[in-house]
């Protein structure tokens, strides 16, 4: 097990390197000097050239490369151009809570929503309860997460005028995270459905259930506390995977509901042309999505000593 | 009896000769339709009409304001079926127009995605050993890349243009591709057919491209067709942040970032396009989950 988790670190290692020189290349993409990106069209060729020296562009680009790691591994990341000029870091961090926030709600959505009713349609597939189950799981996968986010404006605030359309959670509470998690919770909901679903009626075929179904209990016990049970665990697998739909997800959603996370972070800074601040999200977001991996790992080889030796 | 008798002994000329060529075809037409979403793929030739015939078709040009409809009602009977957006242009032309943008950047980056895709599954697959190890390493960093927020920042740098989108979008989404291919040509590779091409003295790279290849199409088209529905998302999602297809252009996505002011006046606005986005998608997904029925059955789902 230890070895495992050796292995899998230093693979982890070599991905979030491989990734840091992948942000570092996109973010040169543009061609020519990053910083004419980052001011403002009437700035001056004086204003170009001192920042240009500042942040070291006037070097060759392997040179560039080796600083970047180099502070890279000395936790710095630089500072940000908007954002008061502090440490992009520090301004990642704060938005952080938020995303996180929004996150698992979306997410305990999805999982409630998605699962229950995944296992409802599986005990009695083909009702009317099954059909209706799949048909909206083949919308929910179809329709974009900003128009999931639209429509529920349209109803919650416009129709009903039950909830505002923006504010963050400070603001407005426990109300102000419904429609975020809803719209970005939608999709999710639809891709458990349908795992939840299929794997349900894989396991109520097998010879297990048959032997409890032959002994004589109930058709309640034997979905819920039999079948349930092995059928939820490839909805693990899955609530990990989504983890980086999640973000580009949160991206929209925040931008939609004003959502104070990393998502609109990003966006605004690319607006503000905030370079710095661009390369820090990312960067984070990638390293999140890369410990979530290994965490996914090392919970199956715990959950199945097969893939250990694999 | 005795009247089929006499019809035999009246030799009558036989009228099924000529028919018979036509009733095969009908017969293999609907052998191939088996089972097929009619209505997607119908909403699916509709679309890629469009697109091709936008100018055509669309009774108004894309940008061709009427300020006098300013967020117009959708009426049927008047000149603007589907109401009119905030600047006065007609809705239903912007949608016509719009369906050149999804479908442009929804069937070409996805082609750039499957082939960088099939091209690694391919290499990595035959040539196994470091090849593999150093191509699936790169594969697991791009899994990783947040790819919308990648795609945002990659765009945004590059310039927003229809072709900026579609390299990007094609080059952030291979790695599905890579990933399920490999998995297929590391199968094939040890069947007897492409052992025996070995011995026969073929390279790895006629094997490759002779012996694998054509094997693996079959999944190859199934993930193409079930990729495009997420290509569209995608460059909506860009234009809808208003990083994608450049303005005036119309595309579904700005369309939608239109629409988010005037959401508590002109109800119409911001549910047409999504409801183009969310057809065009959800066509792409069913026509895919039939042709993997179809084509490829072990990858059947429930």
């Amino acid at each position: 097990m230890g070895r495992y988790i050796s292995k899998r670190l230093f693979e982890s290692v070599i991905t979030l390197w491989l990734i840091t020189l992948a942000v570092f290349f996109i973010l040169r993409l543009g061609g020519g000097n990053p910083v004419e990106y980052m001011l403002p069209p009437e700035a001056t060729q004086a204003d170009i050239d001192k920042l240009t020296q500042a942040y070291g562009f006037d070097k060759p680009l392997f040179q560039q490369y080796l600083i970047f790691n180099a502070k890279l591994l000395r936790g710095d990341l630089g500072n940000a151009l908007a954002w008061d000029k502090r440490p992009t870091l520090e301004v990642v961090w704060e938005r952080v809570p938020a995303t996180f926030q929004l996150a698992c709600a979306a997410m305990s959505f999805a999982m409630v929503v998605g699962v229950g009713i995944g296992a409802v349609s599986a005990s009695k597939p083909d009702s009317w309860f099954d059909r209706i189950g799949r048909t909206v799981a083949v919308v929910g996968q179809s329709m974009p997460v900003f128009w999931v986010g639209l429509l529920l404006i349209l109803l919650f605030s416009v129709y009903l005028e039950w909830l505002p359309s923006a504010g963050g959670i400070d603001r407005l509470g426990w109300q102000g995270i419904l429609m975020p998690a809803l719209s970005l919770g939608f999709f999710l909901v639809a891709s458990h459905m349908r795992i939840v679903r299929s794997t349900m009626l894989e396991v109520l075929e097998s010879d297990y259930i048959k032997m409890v179904r032959a002994k004589g209990l109930p058709a309640r016990l034997v979905i819920w506390k039999h079948a349930f049970k092995n059928a939820s665990i490839p909805v693990f697998t899955l609530f990990f995977v989504n983890f980086a739909a999640l973000i580009s997800g949160a991206v929209v959603t925040e931008t939609i509901f004003a959502w104070p996370g990393i998502g609109r972070l990003l966006v605004d800074s690319l607006i503000l042309r905030d370079y710095p601040t661009t390369q820090t999200v990312i960067c984070f977001a990638a390293g999140f999505i890369v410990f979530i991996n290994i965490l996914v790992d090392v919970m199956y080889a715990w959950l199945d000593p097969r893939i250990r030796v694999a | 009896m005795v009247a089929r008798h006499l019809e035999t002994e009246l030799e009558l000329p036989q009228p099924v000769a000529p028919q018979t060529w036509l009733s095969n075809l009908m017969q293999s037409v609907r052998e191939a339709l088996r089972g097929a979403p009619v209505l997607s793929l119908l909403f699916l030739a509709m679309a890629l009409i469009c697109a091709i015939f936008a100018p055509w078709i669309a009774p108004y040009g894309p940008v061709e304001t009427h300020p006098a409809d300013i967020l117009a009602a959708p009426n049927l009977f008047s000149k603007h079926l589907l109401g009119a957006d905030n600047q006065g242009r007609d809705i239903l032309s912007r949608l016509i127009y719009g369906a050149q943008t999804s479908v442009k950047v929804g069937v070409l980056s996805v082609l750039l995605a499957a082939s960088v895709g099939t091209a690694i599954g391919l290499l990595s697959g035959v040539f196994r050993g470091w090849t593999d190890r150093i191509l699936m390493r790169i594969t697991d960093m791009f899994l990783a890349l947040p790819y919308l927020m990648v795609a945002l920042t990659a765009v945004s740098l590059l310039g927003a243009s229809i072709g900026n989108v579609i390299l990007v979008i094609g080059l952030l989404r291979w790695m599905g591709f890579a990933r399920v291919l490999r998995g297929e040509v590391l199968k094939l590779v040890e069947m007897d057919f492409v052992r025996l091409a070995t011995v026969a003295g073929s390279s790895r790279y006629r094997i490759m491209l002779r012996h694998v290849l054509p094997n693996i199409t079959n999944t190859l088209l199934v993930l193409i067709t079930l990729e495009i529905g997420l290509a569209v998302i995608v460059e909506a999602s860009l234009s809808f942040l208003g990083l994608g297809v450049p303005r005036p252009l119309p595309s579904w996505g700005s369309m939608l970032r239109d629409s988010q002011q005037y959401i508590y006046i002109a109800w119409w606005f911001p549910l047409i396009p999504g409801m183009a986005i969310t057809l065009l998608v959800m066509s792409a997904n069913l026509t895919g989950d039939w042709l993997r029925d179809r084509l490829d059955p072990t990858r059947r789902q429930l």
